[in-house]
Order: C-alpha cells, then sequence, then structure tokens
C-alpha cells in the first residue's frame, strides 16, 4: 500500500517550482461587482466620493479581492507548475488570506505561483488522493510591493 | 449588517453572525466577480447530471463571506490579519447560509490589540458547518 501512495519524481519535481507571472487588474467595475456578489453595503466599495472622503485615493478592494486575469483569447495560457496526475476529477479544499497592504482600483497586481506540497494519500470515498497546497504572491506593479498573499488547497482522485 | 468592533468591548465567546440569501442569481454574480464559471454553480440540467441535488454555492463565495463579516467587525479603523476555511462539504444554492465568527481569543502583540476566531459558514438547517476555519483581526482600542 506504502507503495502505491508514494509521489512520482514528476510530482516531487514540480514543487517549489515557480509560475510564470500572471497579471491581475483591478478595476472599478471589477470591485463593485466584487462587492455586490459577496453582499457588502459599505458606500466605500461603490462611490468615488465616499472612498476619498474617508482617506482613500479612489475605490478599495475589498478583503481578498485582487482583480481578475487579463484575458486575450489570442495568447497562450501562462505557463504554471504541473505534473502527470493520474487524477482526473478536482476538488477546492480550501483557502487562507493574508491581505498585506490595500489595494485600490487601477492597480495591476503580478501573481506568482508555486506548489508548496503534494502528498497521496488514502481516501474512503475516492481509494487514493492527491492533496496539493499552492501559494500565490500578489506584487503591486506600480511600486513592486507584496499586496497579499494567498494559500489554497486542491483535492485531486 | 454588523457593527464595527471595539477591541475593549469585545469578550471571548462573542459571536457574529450574518445569514444571507443564496438564490441563483447572486451565484451568477458571483461567477462574474470571480470568473469561475463552471456550470454546476448555475446550470440546473449541468448541476444533476453530476449527481448534485442542486446548482451550489461556490466555495470561494462562502470564503469571501467570511471576509466580509470580519471586515464589517473591523471597520474603518480595524484590519483583518488573516483567514482561512475550509471547504468540508457542499451547500446548495436557494436556502440561507450563516456565516459566523466567534472570538475564541482576545490578546496584544507587538503593539496590537488581536482577536483570534473561529469562523464558518452553516446551512439553514443552523447545524451542518460546511466551511471551517478561523482568523485574526486588528482592532482599536
Amino acid at each position: 500500500m506504502s507503495e502505491e501512495l508514494e509521489l512520482t519524481q514528476d510530482m516531487k519535481d514540480a514543487i517549489d517550482r515557480e509560475g510564470d507571472p500572471v497579471l491581475y487588474e483591478v478595476t472599478t467595475l471589477g470591485i463593485r461587482t466584487f462587492a455586490r456578489a459577496v453582499g457588502y453595503t459599505n458606500e466605500i466599495y461603490y462611490d468615488e466620493d465616499v472612498a476619498k472622503a474617508g482617506g482613500h485615493p479612489t475605490l478599495p478592494s475589498p478583503p481578498g479581492y485582487l482583480g481578475m486575469p487579463i484575458w486575450d483569447p489570442n495568447k497562450a495560457p501562462s505557463r504554471q507548475p504541473t505534473f502527470n496526475s493520474p487524477f482526473t476529477r478536482n476538488l477546492n479544499g480550501g483557502t487562507q488570506v493574508q491581505p498585506i497592504e490595500q489595494v485600490y482600483a487601477g492597480d495591476i497586481l503580478s501573481a506568482v505561483s508555486r506548489i508548496t506540497n503534494l502528498t497521496m494519500s488514502p481516501s474512503r470515498s475516492f481509494g487514493k488522493m492527491l492533496i496539493r497546497e499552492s501559494e500565490t504572491v500578489y506584487t503591486r506593479q506600480s511600486d513592486g510591493k507584496v499586496v497579499a498573499k494567498t494559500q489554497g488547497q486542491g483535492i485531486s482522485y | 449588517m454588523v457593527e464595527a468592533q471595539n477591541w475593549n468591548a469585545v469578550i471571548e465567546g462573542q459571536e457574529f453572525i450574518l445569514t444571507e440569501e443564496m438564490d441563483s442569481q447572486r451565484l451568477v454574480v458571483w461567477a462574474a466577480a470571480s470568473g469561475d464559471f463552471y456550470q454546476i454553480h448555475y446550470d440546473d440540467d449541468f448541476a444533476k447530471g453530476n449527481n448534485l441535488p442542486d446548482i451550489i454555492v461556490h466555495g470561494a463565495l462562502k470564503g469571501m463571506l467570511v471576509g466580509r463579516l470580519l471586515d464589517e467587525i473591523c471597520g474603518t479603523e480595524g484590519r483583518i490579519k488573516n483567514w482561512g476555511v475550509s471547504y468540508r462539504g457542499m451547500d446548495p444554492a436557494r436556502h440561507d447560509l450563516t456565516i459566523h465568527a466567534t472570538v475564541t481569543k482576545k490578546y496584544e502583540e507587538d503593539g496590537e490589540k488581536l482577536l483570534d476566531l473561529e469562523v464558518g459558514v452553516k446551512q439553514d438547517d443552523g447545524s451542518t458547518e460546511t466551511t471551517p476555519g478561523t482568523a485574526t483581526v486588528a482592532l482599536p482600542a
């Protein structure tokens, strides 16, 4: 049983390898749409005058909103750490967010992700499963500051 | 909406709660906000074809609802240090969700007045916890 639960060399090689940076755009529309979906009623996330009266230069981003990847159907997807997996189904296992600096509309964030750990485990439901832990660091392009870090867990089975 | 809190007035064991309606329109707005267009969240036939009882609430939306509760607790003068949740169960749409946070530790560290909290999301039967987690916030005194 223990041999079946070992990681392949391909999997081990993927750990700690950084992917290409992905650009995330933070816009007033994106902030308002996120705030609406999550149910915020605080006007600083909708009205620029209220945001400025509260000491912000423009709309601040609600906690956890780090913009949207810039989508271009004519560009190849960025290269991300990957490996050959025997599994075809994936579940989102969890998310951690560490806000570091306030993000604002107009910011462009560069996100770099890496797999921090892979674990093959027995599963009562799936036989066995692969738990993938990852971290993404978001850096604001205009001043080079790291504005947030997120960690995620994915489960493949 | 939860009122912004003052560290001096908060006690360990204090609980904060939001109740949120999760209809299909809300999940579509979240799909637009997040870019998660997986059909199990808005296409009834697709969801049922994948052996789900109904379309289901996005895990990330539940995590961000916890973030909103913490943001409201912090108000304009407080700050979220971190929060995290695990997605332990699926929540079918068209039911209310209860987003909750309970103060587990009140302390000072490096000049900051902090709270540790247990957070999570429960289904409308009040007992099924699908999204447990923890958080730390800094509040004004």
